[in-house]
C-alpha cells in the first residue's frame, strides 16, 4: 500500500447487526432513517425561513437596509466553500465503495477541512458585525437603531446562520470521529455503510445553506 | 340571577344568566348542539352496553353473522353526522360574523389589561377600574390593548371574550338588553394575580348610566386630553394645521385609503395609526419623507387612547 | 390457520423452565443489563417505570389544584403556588407523561413483534431516546419542583420571554431535550415499520395498533421541530432579548400561539391516536371478532394524522386572527370528526355479535368509547366558532381535554396495560380486583370532570385559583371526585407490582387473541422469535361461528 491510487482496493462490505435478517435490509434501513431524520431537520429551518420570508413581506424597505450590511461576499465564498466539500464527501463515498481506504481518509479530511474554513469564515463574519454594532441583542449600541424592524430580521440571521454552524459544528466533530474510526483496519469491511450514511447528512448541511444564502444575503439585496 | 354581592348561600348553579339576545341566541345554538350530540351518542352507548350483555361469550345466541365490512353503512355513518355537524358549524360561524362586526351606531369604550386590572375610559372622559358601567339598549364596542401581557377580556353574560394584546387594538362588541350586575374576567392567563384580575359589569337603564356618567364625573373627555397630549408631545409642530414643515394632514384620517411608497394603499384605523406612531419607518407613504421621530416607549397606553381619541375627532374639522 | 391457533391448543399445558432459552427478563439479571441494554422490550420497561414515576408527580399535583380549588378565596396555597402547581401538573402529565405514554411502552415492546422482527431498526438509537428523555425530563421536573414555573404548559409570550420571575428557561431546555427523544424514537418506528416487516406481513396485515403508530411516528418527525424552534426562538428572547414574540422588541405575541399550537394540536393526536390502536386491538380481541372496516381504520389513521395539521387556529378564534382564517379553521375541525366518528362506529360495529368478554381490559374499552365520544363532541362545541367565543378558556376546555386525554388516552393505557401485562411479565394481574378499580376510574373520572362542563358553561375561566363563591358547590364536587379517581389509580398500582410476584403465571395467549405479539411465549426470549415467523394469513382472523364459540 504505498501510494492510495495503486494499493489493491479493500474489502468493502458490512457487518450484520443481530436484528436484521439482511445486509440489503440493513443498509435501506440506515438510509431511510437518516432520510427521516433529515427530513426533521428541513422543518426545523422551514420556520426560520418562513420567518424571514414573512418580514420581507412586511418590512420590504428594513429587510433591504439589513441586508446592505451583511457580508454578501463572506457568504458568498462560504457558499463555494461549502459546494467543494460536497465534492469531496462524494469523492470519500465513491472511493469507499470502491476500497481505497486512503484516497477515501484523504476525501474526508478535506471535507473537513473544507467545513473548518467555513466555520473560520463565519466566524470572522460575525466579528465584522460585532464591529459594526450589528448585533441588537448585545448590551451595546446597536448600527441600524433608528429601524427597529431591521432588528428582527438581523436577529433571524443571526438564529438562523448559528443554528446552521452548530450543524456544521457537529458535522465536522463526527467526520474528525468517523475519519479516526476510518483509518483502523477492516473498517470498510464491516462498516462502509457509515461512509454513505453520513454522506447524505454532509450534503443535507450544504443544502440548507444553499438555502440560506439566498433567502437571507440575495434577495432584496 | 344570584347577584355576586349576595354572600348567603349558593344554590347549585346550572344555567349562566344571559343579558343580551345574543346570548340567548347562543343559548340555543348550544342546547341544538347538545340535542344532536345527545342523538349521535345515546345509540352508541346503549348499543355498546346492549351487545356486550346479549353476545357474552358463552350465551347462546345467533352470530351466524355479517360481513366485516360494507363501504355503504361505513359512509353513511361517516358522512351523515357530518352534515349534520355542518349545520351547526355554519350557524356559530353566522353568529361569529354578527359578533365581529359591530354597528356603525356604536358607543366605543376604552379598555386597557394590565398586570392586574382592567381599566376602562368612556367617552366623556370618566374612567374606572375593573368596573364596568354600560347602558342597555345601545350597541358598545370594547376597543382594547395591553400594556404587558396576553389578556382576555371575557364577559360571560354576554357569551363573548376577546383576547387583549400587547402593541395591537382588538376589539369586542355586545349590545347589553337586561339591567343587572353581571361578572367579568381575564381569561388568558397572566401570571400570578390572574385570577383576581377580574371585576363587575353593571347594565343599567340609559337614564342611569347617564346619572352615572354625571356622578363619576370627568374634568376632561377623551379627546379634550387628547389634544392637550397632542400638543405637548410636539406633534402639532408638523402634523397642525399652521406647520410649514411637509406632513400628512390628520383630518379625516380613519377609515381612508393610504398609497404606500412600496406600492399598493393600506386603510387607516387604530392599529395603523399607533404603529405609524411608535415605529415611524413601517409602511412608509407615497410622497412624504420620512422625518417623524418614534415614540416607542414614550407614550404610555393610556395616552395612546386619548390622542387617538383625538385625532378620530379630527374628522369632523374637515373642510 | 395462524400460528396463535396452535398455541392455544394445549393451554393447560404446565410451565417449562427447562428446556427453553431464559425469556427477556430472566436472560440477563444484573444492573448493567438493564441500563445498558438495547432489547426494545426492556427498553419499553424502563420508559413504562419512568413514565408511571411521572404520572404519580403529575397526579399529586392534580390532587393539589384540587385541594385548594375546595375553597373559593384561595387560602390553601398562595397565588404563586397555585400556578407552579397546574404549571407542573400541565407540563409533567403531558409532556412527560402522555406523549410518550402509549407510544414509547407500548408501542417500543409491541411494533417488533406485532410485525416480527427480532427488535427495532436502531436498538441502540432506542436507548439513546430514553436517556435523552431521563436527562431532559428529569432535569425540567427537578426544575419544575425545586424553583417552580408559573407560565402554564403553554409558555405564552410575552409572559414566558419577559414578565415571569421564575425557571422558565430550564424548564424550556428541558422540554426541547424531551422532544429530541420524541423525534428519535418516531424515527425509529417509521424505518422499523417500513423495513422490518417479517415475510408476509404487508401493510394491510399489520395489527391497526401499528397503523396508528405509524400516523404518530409521522406526527413526531413533522410536528416536533416545529415546536422545537418555536421554544428555541423562546429561550432566545428571553436570554438574548432577541425580538420575536414580545412586541416591545419588535415582535408578535400571536405568532408564538401559531407556532405553539402548529405543532401541539398535532400533539393531542400524538396522545389520541395510540390509544385508538390500543382499543381497536382490545375490542377485537374480547370480542373474537374481525375489527369491522379494518381499511377504514387504517386510513383513517393517517387521515387524522394528516387533517391534524391543518386545524391549529381552532386555539386562536379569539386572539384576533381574521375572520376568514377562523372560519377556515373552524371549518377543518368540523372535518376531524368524520374520521373520529368512523373510529367509534366501527367499534360498535366490531362489538356486535361478538363473544365478548368483560375482562378488565374490556371494561377500560368500553369506558374509553364512552368518554372519547364525549370528549371528541365536545371539542365539536368548541370548534363552533360562536360557542367558542363563550368557552375558550373556561372549564369547559379543561373538563374536554382531559375527557380526550384522561378519559381516553389514559384509559387506553390502563386497558393496555392489563391486556398485555402477561406479556411483559410473564404473570396474570389478578381480575377481580382489576374490574374494581376500572369502576372506580370510570365513576371518578367522571365525577370529577363532568361537573367542569356546567363550571365552563357558568364561565369559570380556567387557571383561576379564586373563583367566585357561586361556583364552590360544583367544585367541590370536582373535588371529590378526584379522590375516587385517586384510589381508583392507586389499585392498579398495588396489584399490578404484587402480581409480579404472586401472580398466576401467564400462558403464551390468554385471551385467545390473534396477532403476532401472542404467538411468542410469555414473557418473548430476546429476540421476540424463536423462529422467524411468516405470515399467510389476514390481520384479525377470529372466525365466529355461532356453533363453536356459543
Amino acid at each position: 500500500m504505498a501510494d492510495a491510487a495503486g494499493s489493491v482496493a479493500e474489502p468493502v462490505g458490512l457487518e450484520l447487526a443481530e436484528q436484521f435478517s439482511s445486509k440489503d435490509q440493513q443498509r435501506e434501513a440506515a438510509t431511510l432513517g437518516m432520510w427521516a431524520w433529515l427530513l426533521t431537520e428541513l422543518l426545523l429551518f422551514a420556520g426560520l425561513f418562513l420567518c424571514a420570508l414573512v418580514l420581507r413581506i412586511l418590512y420590504p424597505a428594513s429587510v433591504t437596509l439589513a441586508t446592505t450590511h451583511l457580508k454578501f461576499w463572506i457568504g458568498a465564498t462560504n457558499t463555494a466553500v461549502l459546494i467543494c466539500s460536497s465534492f469531496t464527501m462524494s469523492g470519500a463515498i465513491v472511493t469507499s465503495r470502491l476500497g481505497f481506504r486512503r484516497l477515501m481518509l484523504g476525501c474526508m479530511l478535506a471535507t473537513a477541512g473544507l467545513g473548518s474554513i467555513f466555520l473560520l469564515l463565519k466566524g470572522f463574519e460575525y466579528y465584522q458585525d460585532y464591529n459594526e454594532h450589528m448585533m441588537p441583542f448585545l448590551n451595546m449600541p446597536y448600527l441600524l437603531e433608528k429601524d427597529t424592524s431591521s432588528r428582527l430580521f438581523v436577529d433571524v440571521y443571526y438564529v438562523t446562520t448559528g443554528l446552521h454552524g452548530l450543524h456544521l459544528i457537529t458535522g465536522v466533530s463526527i467526520l474528525l470521529w468517523l475519519t479516526w474510526q476510518a483509518s483502523q483496519p477492516r473498517f470498510l469491511e464491516f462498516h462502509q455503510n457509515r461512509i454513505e450514511v453520513y454522506g447524505l447528512y454532509w450534503h443535507f448541511i450544504d443544502l440548507i445553506w444553499i438555502i440560506v444564502f439566498p433567502v437571507l444575503y440575495v434577495l432584496n439585496r | 340571577m344570584t347577584g355576586p354581592g349576595n354572600h348567603t348561600d349558593y344554590p347549585l348553579l346550572l344555567w349562566p344568566a344571559a343579558a343580551s339576545h345574543a346570548a340567548t341566541h347562543v343559548d340555543y345554538l348550544i342546547s341544538a348542539f347538545t340535542a344532536v350530540t345527545l342523538l349521535l351518542t345515546v345509540p352508541i352507548f346503549i348499543a355498546i352496553t346492549y351487545f356486550a350483555l346479549v353476545y357474552r361469550a358463552g350465551r347462546k345466541v345467533e352470530r351466524g353473522h355479517t360481513s366485516d365490512r360494507n363501504v355503504k353503512i361505513e359512509m353513511s355513518w361517516m358522512l351523515i353526522p357530518f352534515f349534520l355537524t355542518l349545520g351547526f358549524f355554519a350557524w356559530g360561524a353566522q353568529i361569529f360574523d354578527t359578533a365581529k362586526h359591530p354597528p356603525g351606531n356604536a358607543m366605543t369604550i376604552q379598555g386597557i389589561g394590565r398586570q392586574w386590572m382592567w381599566k376602562f375610559e368612556h367617552p366623556g372622559g370618566q374612567a374606572e377600574i375593573n368596573d364596568l358601567h354600560v347602558p342597555t339598549g345601545q350597541a358598545i364596542v370594547i376597543n382594547m390593548i395591553s400594556q404587558d401581557v396576553i389578556h382576555s377580556l371575557y364577559l360571560p353574560a354576554f357569551r363573548v371574550q376577546m383576547e387583549t394584546l400587547p402593541g395591537r387594538y382588538t376589539q369586542v362588541w355586545f349590545q347589553a338588553d337586561r339591567p343587572g350586575t353581571y361578572r367579568m374576567y381575564c381569561s388568558e392567563y397572566c401570571g400570578t394575580d390572574h385570577s383576581v384580575m377580574n371585576g363587575q359589569i353593571y347594565v343599567m337603564t340609559p337614564g342611569d348610566y347617564e346619572h352615572w356618567l354625571n356622578s363619576a364625573g370627568s374634568s376632561i373627555s377623551l379627546a379634550g386630553g387628547g389634544k392637550r397630549l397632542f400638543a405637548s408631545y410636539g406633534c402639532t409642530g408638523c402634523h397642525g394645521a399652521a406647520s410649514t414643515v411637509r406632513a400628512p394632514s390628520l383630518a379625516g384620517l380613519f377609515g381612508r385609503p393610504v398609497p404606500l411608497a412600496s406600492g399598493g394603499t393600506l386603510v387607516t384605523d387604530k392599529n395603523y395609526v399607533r404603529d405609524k406612531i411608535l415605529n415611524p419607518d413601517h409602511n412608509l407613504i407615497a410622497g412624504y419623507k420620512q422625518v417623524m421621530p418614534s415614540f416607542n416607549g414614550v407614550i404610555p397606553e393610556d395616552e395612546m387612547i386619548q390622542l387617538m381619541a383625538y385625532i378620530e375627532t379630527m374628522q369632523e374639522v374637515q373642510p | 390457520m395462524s400460528p396463535s391457533d396452535a398455541v392455544l391448543r394445549d393451554p393447560g399445558t404446565p410451565r417449562i423452565t427447562i428446556d427453553r432459552p431464559a425469556d427477556y427478563l430472566h436472560a440477563e439479571h444484573t444492573l448493567r443489563s438493564w441500563f445498558f441494554t438495547t432489547d426494545h422490550k426492556r427498553i419499553a420497561l424502563l420508559y413504562l417505570a419512568s413514565i408511571t414515576g411521572f404520572f404519580v408527580l403529575g397526579a399529586v399535583a392534580a390532587g393539589l389544584i384540587r385541594l385548594s380549588l375546595l375553597v373559593p378565596n384561595g387560602q390553601i396555597f398562595t397565588n404563586d403556588t397555585y400556578n407552579k402547581l397546574f404549571t407542573m401538573h400541565g407540563v409533567i402529565m403531558i409532556w412527560f407523561f402522555l406523549i410518550p405514554s402509549i407510544p414509547a411502552t407500548f408501542g417500543n415492546f409491541l411494533i417488533p413483534l406485532m410485525i416480527g422482527a427480532k427488535d427495532l431498526a436502531f436498538p441502540k438509537l432506542n436507548l439513546l431516546s430514553w436517556y435523552i428523555f431521563m436527562g431532559g425530563s428529569l432535569f425540567a421536573v427537578v426544575v419544575l419542583i425545586v424553583g417552580g414555573v408559573d407560565t402554564g404548559w403553554t409558555f405564552y409570550a410575552p409572559f414566558s420571554t419577559t414578565y415571569s420571575n421564575t425557571y422558565v428557561i430550564p424548564a424550556l431546555l428541558g422540554v426541547i431535550v424531551v422532544g429530541f427523544s420524541s423525534i428519535l424514537t418516531g424515527l425509529n418506528f417509521v424505518v422499523t415499520i417500513h423495513k422490518m416487516r417479517c415475510p408476509g406481513m404487508t401493510w394491510f396485515r399489520m395489527p391497526i395498533f401499528v397503523w396508528t403508530h405509524y400516523a404518530v411516528s409521522l406526527i413526531f418527525l413533522l410536528g416536533t421541530p416545529v415546536i422545537t424552534m418555536a421554544l428555541i426562538l423562546l429561550v432566545m428572547e428571553r436570554a438574548f432579548h432577541i425580538g420575536v414574540f414580545d412586541p416591545r422588541l419588535g415582535g408578535d405575541p400571536v405568532l408564538f400561539e401559531h407556532l405553539f399550537w402548529f405543532y401541539s394540536h398535532p400533539a393531542v393526536y400524538i396522545m389520541v391516536l395510540p390509544g385508538m390502536g390500543v382499543i381497536t386491538e382490545l375490542v377485537a380481541a374480547f370480542s373474537q371478532k374481525r375489527v369491522f372496516g379494518y381499511k377504514f381504520v387504517a386510513y383513517a389513521s393517517i387521515g387524522l394524522a394528516s387533517i391534524t395539521f391543518l386545524v391549529w387556529g381552532h386555539h386562536m378564534f379569539v386572539n384576533g386572527q381574521s375572520q376568514l382564517a377562523s372560519t377556515v379553521f373552524s371549518f377543518l375541525s368540523f372535518a376531524v370528526a368524520v374520521p373520529s366518528a368512523v373510529k367509534v362506529y366501527n367499534w360498535t360495529a366490531t362489538i356486535h355479535k361478538g363473544a365478548i368478554r368483560l375482562d378488565t381490559p374490556m371494561l377500560y374499552a368500553m369506558g374509553y368509547i364512552g368518554l372519547f365520544v364525549l370528549g371528541g363532541l365536545t371539542g365539536l362545541f368548541l370548534a363552533t366558532l360562536a360557542v367558542d367565543a363563550h368557552l375558550h378558556d373556561t372549564y369547559f376546555v379543561v373538563a374536554h381535554f382531559h375527557y380526550i386525554m384522561v378519559g381516553g388516552t389514559m384509559l387506553a393505557f390502563l386497558g393496555g396495560l392489563h391486556y398485555w401485562w402477561p406479556k411483559f411479565t410473564g404473570r396474570m394481574y389478578p381480575e377481580a380486583w382489576g374490574r374494581v378499580g376500572a369502576f372506580l376510574i370510570f365513576i371518578g373520572f367522571n365525577v370529577t370532570f363532568f361537573p367542569q362542563f356546567i363550571l365552563g358553561y357558568l364561565g369559570m375561566p380556567r387557571r383561576y385559583h379564586e373563583y367566585p363563591p357561586e361556583f364552590q358547590l360544583l367544585n367541590v364536587l370536582s373535588s371529590a371526585g378526584s379522590t375516587i379517581l385517586a384510589v381508583g389509580y392507586l389499585f392498579p398500582m398495588v396489584y399490578l407490582i404484587w402480581s409480579l410476584w404472586f401472580g398466576k403465571r401467564a400462558p403464551a395467549n390468554p385471551w385467545q387473541a390473534k396477532g403476532l405479539e401472542w404467538t411468542t411465549t410469555s414473557p418473548p426470549p430476546p429476540h421476540n422469535f424463536l423462529r422467524t415467523p411468516v405470515v399467510d394469513y389476514e390481520p384479525y382472523d377470529y372466525a365466529i361461528k355461532a356453533r363453536e364459540v356459543g
